[in-house]
């Protein structure tokens, strides 16, 4: 050993030191980027003294996963969950004041009233007002819904957008990756890139990677079709322009293969365009079925009968007036199109008296001729909003009721889903933010840990400048006892 | 190589986390404090809203039926009052007959009792109350009992009609004197009883309907809540007085005159009778009617309780839990200013 290889060990521990001391102010300043992976500079000593420091990234792949599927899921359960407050609110109102149960709740009153009193005429307009405020409930819940289902067609259509854009900036992320670890640069910076890429395209679609030779990553769904490889693959959907009821969707397709909205219930979903997917097609739809199934009821109960003639439609008329909806079987697009039969309508110079005589389909179906207070059929009508009828088992609910008992079963059917999604969001927040924090934990940076660290470094820059400054006094001793 | 699992960002972020679900669940408990029922019912209940919803609606609709049961009632009080009116008006019509028979009041007296009876009585059967007749059936809107004394009424008409076609003469006429107590007995049996009893009750006198009104007085109960002026008490009572004070006239033979008031006599009896019977029949129905009141009160209270016992919380624990929350909120934020302080760097020089 010489003096001169002392100094040459020297030099090399404080470029070291040096490189890992950007190192150190690297990991410092991407603190609190939650995409940053710490980097660790590791020094090894490849000749006797000659040291060489190789930059690791402290990645977790079992975590990163863990964390990705949390993510999907919590992306997918909070779009399904705030969709159906929206729902909830525009159908059923705040605490259901505008839904067809409290419609019809209030028509049943209106209508014991004039029971009552059948001879009062303001009592009888006042039940054509109740029946009014059902159709309103029903033609706006119609509406409401349905341009709902437009809404989440226009948010999978700039779901897929943005996933195709994703898609797009991953190449160039992979690449990077590629053509780094050929060519043996330092590709941390392009990893986490393409990680915070894949976290972003996971809030989409529930994904699982693999990894190739060269870094090269393969992205695939779930259920298989492939997002990535090599080259994007294109999601497409063609969104409609408007919605009507029992109108299917359109489908997104990956890479050509349909994107299903999962199985399980109404209230799961893996990633935003399968939660947007089953709002616009499972709840959203089934809500309507069951508005339109409510209609068909109200059609039915208030239906005018009459010996040897067909029944008619009475105070609720609908496009196929006179004729009665045939039993059990769902009318698509029903509550939109139910209205009050003008007849009865004061407004529109009808009578609300034919609701006690009957007779709104002519004089056949007249059923009062004794006079003012006959109050037998406003009770029949009574009667048979709550007497069991066959309902569609297609819209969800399968519990034999009369009309009123169904519109409150429909509340419950919705308030179960929702609060199904509800818990399902919590749990998938706390698993994703859970998830997010032992990442973190295990990848992230520690500010204190890189002081310490740094007091560390300048310890041994400050060791090996002042052995540089020794042997140069030593150097410099020699040079004057020979000088 | 870590020393410490623990990264700066999630030290920040996990009291982030905390801190906003915290705040998001003081709104909540602030505002179940407050109302003292759950912040959302739907997402507290799930399916069972279903139960909440109908026990609301049920709870209205009991309400609503309590309500319109006081018409009811007020309804059936005034039709007991009337028919106690007309009883009280065909005894002391008996009792004018009574003492007509006994020889102690001439007939020109019992024939005023018998005008100002049939008087009374379409007074009261033509009572109306909040503008519906009491007792016109469900024909309330038309006026239920023809005026007898008033020029033009048709059951007059009718009854005089019968009169000279079967005697061929008018009540005044002085040929009247020679009817006889079998004679007048078998045109009253003939001729007067189908005007009142039979088909001619509905044509000249009545316009009530036979049906009467029907009222819905619990969620699934209905019951006849009026009573017809067609029932045989008061066609009887209509019949007696008619007949004594169009044929008590003073042309009329004695023995004619005895036959009439015997059987007016037999008729109001009858009548009395049967008032009494649709008297005990409403009776019935106002105690039916106050019964399914009491009943529904009842599951009014039942139903408050149960919506309560669904929607409800505890108002001492909303309010404990706001104020745990609160404090809870004030801890972390003490906690995240003392962790921004505790930090390496400030120990740096």
């Amino acid at each position: 050993m010489s003096l001169s290889s002392a100094l040459s060990i020297a030099q090399s521990a404080l470029l070291a030191t040096s490189k890992q001391t950007s190192v150190v102010s690297r990991n410092v300043a991407d603190a609190s980027n939650p995409d940053y992976t710490r980097r660790i500079a590791v020094v090894t000593s490849t000749a006797p003294g000659a040291r060489s420091v190789e930059i690791q990234r402290t990645a977790n792949d079992l975590l990163f996963r863990q964390n990705l599927s949390a993510l999907s899921a919590w992306s997918g359960q909070s779009a399904l969950y705030n969709g159906m407050d929206q729902l909830d609110l525009s159908v059923n109102g705040v605490d259901n004041a505008s839904s067809p149960s409290t419609a019809i709740a209030n028509l049943q009153k209106a209508l014991q009233l004039y029971a009552t009193t059948p001879s009062n005429q303001n009592l009888g307009t006042s039940v054509i007002d109740a029946a009014k405020q059902v159709v309103n409930s029903l033609n706006s819940g119609t509406k409401a819904i349905q341009d709902f289902r437009t809404q989440a067609d226009s948010q999978i259509a700039t779901a897929v957008d943005d996933l195709n854009s994703l898609l797009g900036q991953f190449q160039d992320a992979n690449t990077a990756v590629i053509s780094g670890t050929r060519s043996g640069t330092d590709v941390s910076d392009a990893l986490d890139q393409r990680d915070a890429l894949l976290k972003k395209i996971s809030e989409y679609v529930p994904v699982s990677t693999f990894t190739r030779g060269d870094n090269d990553m393969v992205i695939t769904t779930k259920d298989g079709s492939t997002l990535f490889e090599t080259v994007p693959r294109s999601v497409t959907f063609a969104p409609s322009a408007g919605y009507s009821a029992g109108t299917p969707g359109n489908t997104v397709y990956i890479d050509n293969v349909p994107v299903s909205a999962g199985t399980g219930d109404n209230a799961t979903a893996d990633g935003k365009l399968a939660g947007l997917l089953k709002l616009r097609d499972g709840v959203a739809s089934t809500m309507q079925s069951q508005l339109d199934e409510i209609a068909r009821g109200l059609v039915t109960a208030f239906a005018e009968t009459a010996p040897s003639q067909p029944n008619a439609a009475g105070l609720f008329t609908w496009s196929g007036a006179p004729a009665i909806p045939a039993a059990g079987t769902l009318v698509d697009g029903l509550a939109g199109s139910i209205g009050v039969n003008a007849a009865f309508d004061p407004s529109a110079s009808g009578n609300p008296a034919l609701l006690r005589d009957g007779g709104a389909n002519g004089a056949a179906y007249v059923v009062n001729t004794g006079g003012a207070s006959y109050s037998d059929l406003l009770i029949s009508y009574g009667n048979k909003l709550d007497q069991p009828m066959a309902f569609d088992t297609s819209a969800g609910i399968t519990v034999s009721s009369g009309v009123s008992d169904y519109a409150a079963n429909a509340i419950g059917w919705f308030e179960g889903v929702r609060q199904q999604a509800s818990t399902n969001a919590d749990s998938k927040q706390a698993l994703a933010a859970r998830t997010a924090e032992a990442l973190s934990n295990d990848t992230g940076v520690n500010v204190d840990q890189e002081m310490s660290l740094l007091l560390d470094l300048e310890h041994t820059y400050q060791a090996s400048a002042h052995m540089m400054k020794t042997v140069s006094d030593m150097l410099d001793a020699l040079m004057s006892a020979v000088g | 190589m870590k020393a410490t699992a623990v990264s700066s960002a999630a030290i920040s972020n996990a009291l982030r986390y905390q801190q906003a679900k915290m705040q998001a669940d003081l709104i909540k408990a602030t505002k179940e404090s407050q109302t003292g029922t759950v912040a959302d019912v739907g997402l507290a209940l799930g399916s069972r809203t279903t139960q909440a919803v109908t026990f609301q609606r049920d709870l209205d609709r009991l309400n609503g039926i309590v309500d319109s049961n006081a018409l009811v009632t007020a309804r059936l009080t005034s039709t007991q009052d009337s028919l106690g009116q007309i009883a009280g008006a065909a005894q002391s019509f008996l009792s004018a007959l009574t003492s007509g028979v006994s020889g102690d009041s001439s007939t020109s007296i019992l024939q005023t009792a018998g005008a100002s009876a049939l008087q009374q009585m379409t007074g009261i059967l033509n009572t109306s109350v909040n503008g519906e007749y009491l007792f016109a059936g469900t024909n309330t809107d038309v006026k239920p009992i023809d005026d007898f004394n008033a020029a033009g009424s048709p059951a007059k008409a009718a009854f005089d009609a019968a009169f000279s076609s079967y005697f061929g003469f008018a009540q005044t006429d002085p040929a009247a004197a020679n009817i006889t107590g079998a004679q007048m007995d078998d045109f009253i049996t003939t001729k007067v009883e189908p005007q009142f009893l039979g088909a001619g009750w509905q044509a000249n006198w009545s316009s009530a309907t036979d049906d009467q009104i029907t009222s819905r007085i619990s969620l699934n109960e209905t019951t006849q809540t009026s009573v017809s002026a067609n029932e045989q008490g008061i066609r009887k009572l209509a019949m007696a007085a008619a007949m004594v004070s169009s044929l008590l006239t003073g042309s009329i033979s004695e023995a004619a005159q005895n036959a009439v008031v015997s059987r007016a006599q037999t008729l109001v009896g009858d009548a009395i009778g049967g008032v009494t019977q649709v008297r005990a029949e409403t009776g019935l129905a106002q105690q039916r009617v106050s019964d399914a009141s009491d009943r529904m009160k009842t599951q009014v209270d039942l139903f408050e309780k149960h919506i309560i016992d669904l929607e409800g919380v505890d108002p001492a624990e909303a309010a404990t839990r706001v104020a745990d929350l609160t404090q809870h909120i004030e801890t972390s934020f003490a906690l995240t200013a003392r962790l921004q302080q505790l930090s390496l760097l400030n120990y740096l020089t």
